[in-house]
């Protein structure tokens, strides 16, 4: 579906994820219908604004959801096995081996009482089957490798002892100390400063080359997907509304919510007038409108979509998106185009 | 220091601010943390001036300091003809309705307590806007519908809103006093895209209806570059460049700047940039690098960096750089 890469098997595809969770207040639809796949060596780009369900999307590929929250069906299949129907037993193999995750706020995600390095070697103990001199050896290789100043003497610190930037760096290394295939990395980026992000992106960059890991990268900001990803999942109230390259995505998005959202945003690269406004507001979960979920805010709203929730369909070059009228999202793009020209 | 011009509206001046940090069974001063050190900067009238930077820089406290929220160390800030860092009492009380703040967290900057009608109505009740005894319900309903919210949610609860709608009660209750300025801290940066583009759009329209002159604070520099009319680059305590918005996106001239541009993301995947990657991370306040503050980061760092704090100077007409290197 996607040109040259045909040849290469996808390392990991979601199929028509559904994530539902029980409150007190009713049932919400956290994820309501995503698919995408991962290739090696790639980057896969999940973006879309808060409460849109791209960090559960992360939550229920690696089986980490709290008590209130099940999958109600689709499938995530990882070399050939469905991890949703394995044995915690044998997910425990799989999760932080061959898939591991970073997380958005590096200083909860790592124990405050266990020094790094402790950490590190921990997975590594219990994946690779290693002793404690040769986990410690590869736990000072990692904070090397990920640019940590005297690794010998950060090891032994505790988180709270690292700067912000650091202790991302800390979490890539302990992700990486296993050699995953898969790294999700859930808005690694979100709680730096943009010098520091700078810097991490950049290693993450490095480190993917030297190790060859597909990443799943899960972001509020389309700046960091265009940096960074192969492929985008754009994601609105819990379903995946476009599904294309990246390149593809920014030059030709088919979605009105994409289009929306690349012209509501503020450009370094460009001088605007105005923002485009996308009224209204993200809807509550608990009752998302009917038909399609973006009708409400919609500027291209017919009848139907109040009535028909749309298939995500090719559009054509294997470009998905889930839209009854793309082409008047194309006509408007080019009359704004002609606009600016003018 | 520059010398004071007398068209600017508001003219800061070596203004300072050192928070003491104590120690001790007594609680004595050991240290300060310099948030803001010696700073100038002039806003005209009618612009929108901004202050960026990364966390740390001091870019909230010099906003904070200005509302007189936190007391200046040192320094004047003249607005029009009095130095508001020295005011007090009843004078101090009349400057706060010309000058008014929008914070960041629309969730804590809302009395959870109070209906909207008397979130927005208490200040220009206070100030005698609307006079005593009489309703103020014509008055918030109108506030109301200029910043695009419903006059008949005016009896609801800062919690029944939507982030970009508590947002827009802060905006309205500022609005309320009828002021000439307007500081925005970090106004827009905990709400998404959406949302984001909305509220600045409706800044910008407001702008322009009721003549307001905005401070905007903000680390994001995209936002600051769209609303901007001038901007203060603000490293570790210091300004390190002013200048007009085309001028410092053209020719930034700071290397910290050049770098800062350089780091952020664009979003167009096919845009070739040369990146300048700073290492290390931001020095800590309380102990800053000798010198110039930026030089444990500079790329083009050489011994006097170390030694001498660069002078803050015009380097092109209305372009300010404190760079002993700056080209």
């Amino acid at each position: 579906m996607r040109g040259d890469e045909d040849m290469e098997n996808p390392l990991l595809q979601v199929k028509d994820l559904k994530t539902y969770f029980r409150t007190e207040d009713g049932l919400v639809k956290a994820v309501d219908g995503v698919d995408f796949e991962v290739f090696p060596g790639k980057t896969l780009g999940i973006v879309g604004e808060s409460g849109c369900g791209k960090s559960v999307t992360s939550l229920s590929i690696m089986r980490l959801l709290d008590e209130k929250g099940y999958v109600a069906g689709g499938e995530v299949l990882f070399s050939g096995q469905d991890l949703l129907k394995l044995s915690e037993p044998k997910m425990r193999k799989i999760r932080g081996n061959d898939i591991a995750m970073i997380f958005q706020e590096p200083m909860t995600a790592l124990n405050p009482v266990y020094t790094v390095g402790d950490q590190i070697m921990e997975a590594v103990a219990l994946h690779q089957k290693k002793s404690q001199s040769q986990s410690r050896k590869v736990a000072i290789d990692m904070l090397q490798k990920v640019g940590i100043p005297n690794p010998e003497k950060r090891v032994d610190e505790y988180p709270h002892e690292l700067s912000g930037g650091m202790r991302q760096r800390a979490m890539i290394a302990m992700s990486l100390s296993c050699n995953p295939k898969v790294l999700i990395a859930d808005e690694p980026t979100t709680a730096l400063d943009v010098t520091i992000q700078a810097q991490i992106l950049d290693l993450m960059r490095g480190l993917q080359k030297e190790f060859g890991m597909a990443i799943i990268m899960i972001t509020h900001d389309l700046g960091v997907i265009a940096e960074t990803a192969d492929h985008v999942v754009v994601m609105y109230a819990g379903k995946a509304v476009e599904y294309t390259d990246t390149r593809t995505l920014f030059k030709d998005p088919r979605h009105p919510y994409s289009w929306g959202l690349m012209n509501a945003l503020p450009r370094l690269d460009l001088d605007q007038e105005s923002l485009y406004n996308i009224p209204g507001i993200v809807p509550d979960p608990l009752s998302f409108p009917t038909g399609c979920k973006f009708h409400t805010r919609c500027p291209f709203l017919e009848p139907i979509c109040k009535e028909e929730e749309p298939p995500l369909k090719d559009v054509g070059n294997g470009h998905l998106a889930r839209c009854f009228f793309i082409e008047k999202v194309m006509e408007a793009r080019r009359k704004s185009k002609a606009g600016e020209r003018v | 220091m520059r010398e004071r011009q007398t068209d600017a509206m508001l003219q800061v001046r070596n203004m300072v601010k050192y928070f003491p940090i104590r120690g001790g069974v007594f609680r004595r001063t050991v240290g300060w943390v310099q948030a803001v050190d010696k700073v100038d900067f002039d806003v005209y009238e009618g612009e929108t001036f901004g202050l960026v930077g990364e966390s740390g820089c001091g870019k909230t406290t010099a906003g904070m300091t200005l509302m007189r929220l936190y007391n200046a160390s040192s320094g004047q800030a003249w607005f029009k003809d009095r130095d508001l860092l020295s005011l007090k009492g009843n004078a101090l009380r009349n400057l706060r309705k010309e000058i008014q703040m929008i914070f960041q967290d629309p969730y804590s900057s809302l009395n959870p307590r109070m209906r909207v009608k008397n979130i927005i109505a208490e200040g220009a009740r206070t100030h005698h806007i609307i006079p005593q005894g009489s309703s103020a319900n014509e008055y918030v309903a109108d506030l109301m519908k200029k910043v695009g919210l419903s006059a008949d949610h005016m009896y609801r609860f800062p919690h029944e809103f939507s982030g970009g709608q508590r947002q827009r009660i802060g905006i309205a209750r500022a609005l309320a006093v009828q002021p000439k300025m307007i500081v925005c801290d970090e106004a827009v940066s905990a709400l998404d895209v959406s949302i984001q583009a909305q509220v600045i759009n409706l800044l910008k329209k407001l702008q322009t209806e009721f003549h307001l002159t905005y401070i905007f604070i903000a680390h994001d520099l995209a936002v600051v570059k769209h609303i901007s009319d001038r901007i203060a680059v603000m490293y570790l305590g210091k300004i390190v460049e002013t200048s007009a918005k085309k001028e410092l996106f053209d020719r930034p001239m700071h290397p910290y700047t050049k770098a800062l541009i350089s780091a952020i993301p664009v979003p167009n995947p096919e845009a070739k940039r040369q990146r300048i990657i700073l290492t290390g991370d931001v020095p800590s306040p309380i102990n800053p690098p000798s010198g110039c503050r930026f030089h444990t980061r500079c790329p083009i760092a050489k011994e006097i960096c170390s030694r001498e704090e660069p002078t803050f100077e015009e380097k092109r007409p209305a372009h300010f750089v404190a760079c002993h290197f700056s080209e």
